[in-house]
């Protein structure tokens, strides 16, 4: 129901080398302009070459393009004729190109007569061209302004495309952190400016604004149905939980007694779902995960319940996190672990930048192929002990683990707390739980 | 006897949840709306009132003419009834509301009718004992400071003077509280597990003991020669601070 974030995630992680809109535009205009000015120049070569020396002026291209002596291509005879004067060891860089790339033309040249001693083995004048420095120089300035055009142009044209892909990843982010139906700024989704641009560009922006303003709806919608349904479901639960006390026989009742509990579990465990997705857990404060670890290891132990703690990091073990979200995440692993696990043991250990909070148990396991799924919404592992149904009566811990909401809620909040929450069956049997946060 | 006045608006439920706790010797009075409820506490309040006292509100939150957390309020400054709110917005923020609302103990709907029980017994011994009321000002006071650290009664969490949010046992939450409330004062075993008992904890003098120090160790306090929890030998403890209500 929550859409998943992890796919637009992907999307920070973009290399310098991969495929965008931005570098095909780019490639695009600035291959095809630099293209366009080697034909130019093949042809014209071709076209004005001196009688009889047609095939070696085409062979000399690759290497060391340079003009035909005569001043006579086509428009650009005016500016050439001046250029094509003075003799090469003068030195000007200035003379145009042969292609017809007049925004070129003006460019002064970087370094004037500086280089004649360079120019020395290329100044061989080849027909009478320009010395090969000089030309190298004349594409060189070419191909990097053609460059910078199509870089800006590239810009210019993926813009909209990017901020609609902005747009996307906030609303994603949105649905996952809205105020709630109740809450101050009711249904802002997010929107994309819808009057700029061209007419392809300003229609999609109109569709995106009203799909993410429908998706907020029905999002706010489907909360406040759930909430309120699960809300009133409780008190017919509790006339239910008030008469079995006086209902015989026992046995019979207890039972009921069970699912009751049952029932008001996944009650709870919607409406934390909810909630956690419309609060987002609270504001982010320095903690001292060790002291939480062992807070709720003491709280289960005073309830007599077999959790304890199997080590902790010497120095305070610190995260930036939102304390209740992090409570909510360890008691449901722990909660779990006593669960299906039968007992639970805690530890918190320091890794370089991390902190990991490993919590073993001695059950089963999960079977490989089940580790990822058991995260999905309303997922219940296949094999359940019938016993464990009395045992989860206690408190906060063992009330969200029993829908199968638990580990969904566990690893979101982990994730919106830059942690990760990893599942894994340990060699010597037994289920390892591991949250791993970045050290403060 | 104790005589309970019950606030739900659900008709079955009041008189189910009333039939209960006759069965455990107490006399219910049962409400349906917040303007009856508030009728009723008027109306005994007036002076040649013969009808006994009641001695503990149960009070839902969810009432169709008002307010519940606004009745808890109403009721908090016009008398010292102990209250216990009921509802099926069992969710840590409303528990948090209501209590600072000067509501004594929250239950969630659907409540175990026996630990509806337990905790009616537990809040009236609190009242009995006298740490309500007038004479405790810290009671009042939601985050109280010591030493630099301040401690959040609602959140049940402790900040250091460093600011890093250092979580606290239910075990260690009852103890500093009782704690906080006695500065400066030698408080012995028994007093201690009187103070810190809570339904459905077992507490010991094991426990207690066991709660001081991992209590002093999160406050950073050496175990050989704590400051702030200090050992008097054969009397018991002493919290060697002062305590401040903070807004």
């Amino acid at each position: 129901m929550k859409p998943d974030l992890r796919g637009l995630r992907l999307g920070k992680m973009r290399h310098w080398w991969a495929d965008t809109l931005f570098k095909r535009l780019f490639l695009l205009m600035w291959l095809g302009l630099v293209a366009s000015h080697l034909l130019a120049f093949v042809i014209t070569m071709r076209v004005h070459a001196p009688p009889g020396s047609t095939a070696p002026g085409i062979e000399r291209l690759p290497v060391l393009p340079s003009l035909p002596p005569m001043g006579s291509a086509g428009s650009h005879d005016a500016q050439r004729g001046p250029a094509g004067a003075p003799p090469p060891e003068a030195g000007r860089l200035d003379r145009p190109p042969p292609p017809p790339d007049a925004a070129q033309r003006d460019r002064p040249p970087p370094d004037g007569p500086g280089n004649p001693p360079d120019m020395a083995p290329g100044a061989a004048p080849n027909d009478g061209g320009l010395p090969a420095t000089a030309l190298w120089l004349d594409y060189g300035i070419r191909f990097l302004a053609i460059g910078l055009v199509a870089w800006f142009g590239a810009r210019w044209l993926s813009e909209p495309m990017r901020r609609l892909a902005a747009a996307s990843e906030q609303l994603g982010h949105g649905l996952g952190n809205r105020p709630g139906p109740n809450g101050p700024g009711r249904s802002a989704a997010p929107q994309v400016e819808a009057s700029r641009g061209t007419l392809e560009v300003r229609q999609t922006a109109q569709v995106f604004n009203t799909m993410a303003q429908r998706l907020h709806e029905q999002f706010d919608a489907q909360d406040l149905l759930m909430a309120a349904i699960s809300h009133d479901l409780r008190t017919p639960l509790a006339r239910l939980r008030v008469r079995l006390e006086a209902m015989a026989p026992p046995a019979q009742a207890e039972r009921c007694v069970g699912d009751v509990q049952e029932m008001d579990q996944l009650i709870g465990s919607v409406l934390e779902m909810v909630r956690g997705r419309q609060q987002g857990g609270g504001e982010r404060q320095r903690l001292d995960l060790g002291a939480l670890a062992q807070s709720l290891v003491d709280d289960l132990a005073e309830q007599g319940l077999p959790a304890s703690m199997a080590g902790t990091t010497e120095e305070a073990a610190l995260v930036v996190a939102q304390p209740q979200a992090l409570r909510r995440v360890l008691g449901n692993l722990i909660g779990n672990a006593l669960r299906y696990g039968g007992s639970a043991r805690v530890a918190v250990a320091a890794t370089g930048s991390e902190l990991r909070v490993t919590i073993d148990d001695d059950g089963p396991g999960i079977a490989p192929h089940q580790l990822d799924a058991v995260f999905a919404p309303f997922y219940r592992a296949p094999v359940r002990d019938p016993a464990s149904d009395t045992m989860a009566c206690g408190g906060d811990h063992t009330r969200s683990a029993g829908a199968g909401l638990g580990l969904y809620i566990a690893r979101d909040l982990a994730e919106r707390n830059d942690g990760r929450l990893v599942l894994a069956n340990r060699a010597e049997g037994g289920l390892r739980a591991e949250l791993v946060l970045p050290r403060a | 006897m104790i005589h309970a006045l019950l606030v739900d608006d659900d008709t079955e439920l009041r008189s189910l949840v009333a039939d209960y706790l006759v069965r455990y010797g107490m006399q219910v009075t049962a409400l349906t709306n917040g303007a009856a409820l508030k009728r009723t506490l008027q109306s005994r309040a007036a002076p040649p009132s013969s009808s006994p006292p009641f001695d503990v509100l149960l009070l839902d939150l969810m009432l169709p003419d008002s307010n519940g957390l606004d009745l808890c309020r109403w009721v908090r400054q016009t008398s010292t009834l102990p209250i216990i709110m009921l509802t099926a917005q069992g969710d840590p923020a409303s528990r948090i509301v209501g209590l600072e609302l000067g509501a004594d103990d929250y239950l969630p709907k659907p409540f175990e009718p026996r630990e509806l029980v337990a905790r009616i017994n537990a809040v009236l011994r609190r009242a009995g004992a006298g740490q309500r009321g007038a004479g405790s000002s810290s009671h009042a006071a939601v985050r109280v400071r010591f030493k630099g650290w301040v401690f959040d009664r609602l959140a049940r969490q402790l900040q250091s003077p460093q600011q890093v949010v250092v979580a606290l046992s239910s075990a260690e939450f009852r103890l500093l509280e009782a704690f906080v409330e006695h500065p400066r004062r030698v408080l012995s075993r028994d007093r201690l597990l009187d103070l810190s008992r809570a339904p459905g904890a077992d507490v010991t003098d094991r426990a207690i003991d066991l709660a001081v120090s991992r209590l002093r160790q999160k406050l950073g306090d050496s175990p050989r020669e704590p400051v702030l929890i200090r050992t008097v030998r054969s009397e018991g403890y002493v919290f060697d601070a002062d305590v401040d209500a903070l807004a």
